[in-house]
């Protein structure tokens, strides 16, 4: 597998341990494309052929571009961070609901090292898909990447953070149930009320400040600014990056502290 | 320096106490069994030492190392094949070993090496390419062993290793265990086989909820227990001829001489010569010894018994 051995050769200065759980972690999905980037891909070309091609010719320009291309970083956030968020949620789950985590939390890797292989490779798999739907979306429209540090910077932190927040959400399930309301209830309404779909300034202005509450608004700004440039987003890009920088940092440590106190995992 | 040491262990679930304060001590080396019925605290007490259970009181130490403060060092020390399944099940068996052993910190390439022989030691190699849940029950027991020595660890510990397998196989894994114990692996044991117990273990420990009833050689315990001696004479007798008389008791049941003692050999010579003596003649003679089994029976019943008066309020006693 290209993908683990390039991994496992630039990181040889890392713990034997943390590489094989990552390695596990990553080979879980990347053999299973049918599962990981299959259904992307379809909603993806989905929702660019109707919100892009089809309706987009309606609603015109928004902010200076297409509607099409307006809609691109919205809908690569939207896999990146609910992909980070499913797959942490779920491997966590899943292991402990067959108990086979139980293989990997007595084993000697350290709780620190335990916790940053799922969220790395969580987010990895929220990264892998948001480059899949950025390639999607240059299929039906031409792209650019005006600022790429920012745009790298944004996935990097936006996906680490939901990766964060799925081990909560697999360490607090109680049945499989659980994910499907953590996704459904809570993740989607915060993304689709998070400037996907449209741009802050069509609301009117008491929306507009309740959007500001919403922190997806930031990160769908974030990306797009990575992609768009300047005149596209309703906020600027740097507050936003320090603000999602140490949630993503306090989410890891409260992960960690979580699998420390055996929050889920022990009886 | 012990391979696990426990001092006061203790475990609640809620308002049931699992493990009432546990002292144990196992040696390097040792072969060490863990019986008791169902629901004494065996898994509890394991699964305190791997980090699946916290431990709400005392101390546990593996070789030294606290299984909380220092359970990095802890972990390492042990390989576990646990009571239930908990395979992997995204991955074939082979890799499942391999994955276990990098936990441990073994290099990929050697880790594969190690997958192969262990699947080759508990005789599955065949079966390297597949899903756990497709193998048969019996062969889920031996990979079970097989990730336990995977990372060829210094303290093995088996929940039931041999629960529901055939005799064969019972046989085959306790061979391997064996050899491994002999190679300087330490062994911790719970079965419910107490001839599993009986043949492989240097000492056991009984556990009867949540205490710990006895620690002792299986040897020991079975000095415990008697011999009897049935001997029938060509004619009924209603009642012990009264010149037996030496270190032992007898009856008569069904007109037979019923002769218990706690040494067969020497008694028998005594017995037969004083029948000779009295003139009976003796046609049958019929030995049998308790088993372990039945000491163990006996021991944990007894237990019960006072437990039961103690929490009734009307026995003191110290339960000895
Ligand atoms: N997660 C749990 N929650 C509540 N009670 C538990 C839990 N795990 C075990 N117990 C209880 O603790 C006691 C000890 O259980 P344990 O599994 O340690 O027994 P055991 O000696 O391994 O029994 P067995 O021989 O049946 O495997 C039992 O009364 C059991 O019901
Ligand atoms: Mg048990």
């Amino acid at each position: 597998m290209s993908l683990t051995d390039g991994f496992g050769a630039g990181a040889r200065f890392l713990p034997i341990g943390f590489r094989t759980l990552m390695r596990r972690e990553i080979l879980r999905y990347v053999r299973r494309p049918r599962n990981t980037f299959l259904p992307p891909l379809i909603t993806n070309v989905l929702y660019f052929s109707v919100f892009g091609v089809i309706l987009g010719e309606r609603v015109g320009e928004i902010q200076g571009v297409s509607y099409i291309l307006f809609l691109l970083p919205g809908l690569v956030v939207l896999g990146a961070i609910s992909n980070s968020f499913e797959n942490a949620s779920f491997s966590i789950f899943h292991g402990r609901w067959n108990e086979y985590i139980q293989a990997t939390t007595t084993s000697p890797i350290s709780y620190t090292q335990m916790v940053l292989a799922y969220v790395v490779s969580s987010a990895l798999r929220g990264v892998l898909i948001g480059v899949l739907i950025a390639l999607v979306g240059a299929v039906f429209t031409p792209v650019t990447v005006e600022h790429p540090l920012y745009l790298i910077a944004f996935m990097a932190v936006i996906t680490t953070l939901f990766a964060g927040f799925g081990v909560i959400g697999g360490l607090w399930a109680r049945d499989f149930d659980y994910l499907t309301v953590m996704n459904q209830f809570i993740l989607r309404p915060l993304v689709f009320f998070g400037g996907v779909f449209y741009s802050l300034e069509i609301l009117p202005p008491l929306w507009t400040y309740v959007s500001l509450l919403n922190p997806m608004v930031y990160m769908v700004n974030g990306v797009r600014y990575g992609f768009l440039g300047a005149e596209t987003v309703d906020v600027g890009p740097n507050s936003a990056l320090v603000v999602l920088t140490v949630a993503a940092v306090v989410v890891v440590l409260i992960d960690i502290a979580l699998f420390r106190r055996g929050y889920g995992l022990t009886e | 320096m012990a391979a696990i040491e426990t001092d006061d262990l203790r475990k609640r679930y809620g308002d049931l106490r699992a493990l009432k304060g546990v002292s144990l001590e196992v040696d390097e080396g040792e072969f060490f069994g863990l019986l008791g019925p169902n629901g004494a605290g065996k898994t509890t007490f394991i699964n305190i030492l791997v980090g699946l259970v916290r431990k709400s009181g005392g101390e546990a130490r593996v070789f030294g190392y606290d299984v909380e403060d220092d359970y990095e060092e802890a972990r390492d020390a042990i390989g576990l094949a646990p009571q239930e399944f908990n395979v992997d099940r995204f991955f074939p068996i082979e890799e499942v070993l391999v994955h276990k052993a990098g936990y441990h910190g073994v290099p990929k390439d050697v880790a594969k090496e190690r997958a192969e022989e262990a699947l080759r030691t508990v005789g599955i190699y065949d079966k390297r390419d597949t899903r756990f849940h497709w193998l048969s029950g019996g062969m889920k027991r031996r990979f079970m062993l097989a990730r336990a020595m995977v990372t060829e660890p210094d303290l093995l510990i088996l929940d039931e290793p041999t629960a529901g397998v055939d005799v064969q196989l019972r046989h085959d894994l306790w061979d391997i265990i064996k050899r491994m114990n002999e190679e300087g692996t330490t062994v911790l044991l719970t079965t419910h086989y107490i001839e599993e117990a009986e043949r492989l273990c240097d000492r056991v420990a009984i556990l009867d909820e949540g205490e710990v009833v006895e620690v002792s050689t299986p040897d020991e315990l079975m000095g415990r227990g008697k011999d009897t001696v049935r001997v029938k004479l060509s004619k009924d007798i209603e009642e012990p001829p009264a010149t037996l008389d030496g270190d032992y008791e007898t009856r008569v049941e069904d007109g037979e001489l019923v002769v218990e003692t706690r040494n067969a050999g020497g008694t028998l010579a005594e017995v037969l010569r004083e029948l000779d003596r009295a003139g009976h003649e003796v046609v049958d003679i019929e030995m049998s010894r308790t088993s372990l089994e039945e000491i163990f029976v006996d021991m944990t019943r007894s237990h019960e018994d006072v437990t039961r008066t103690q929490t009734t309020g009307d026995g003191q006693g110290d339960g000895a």
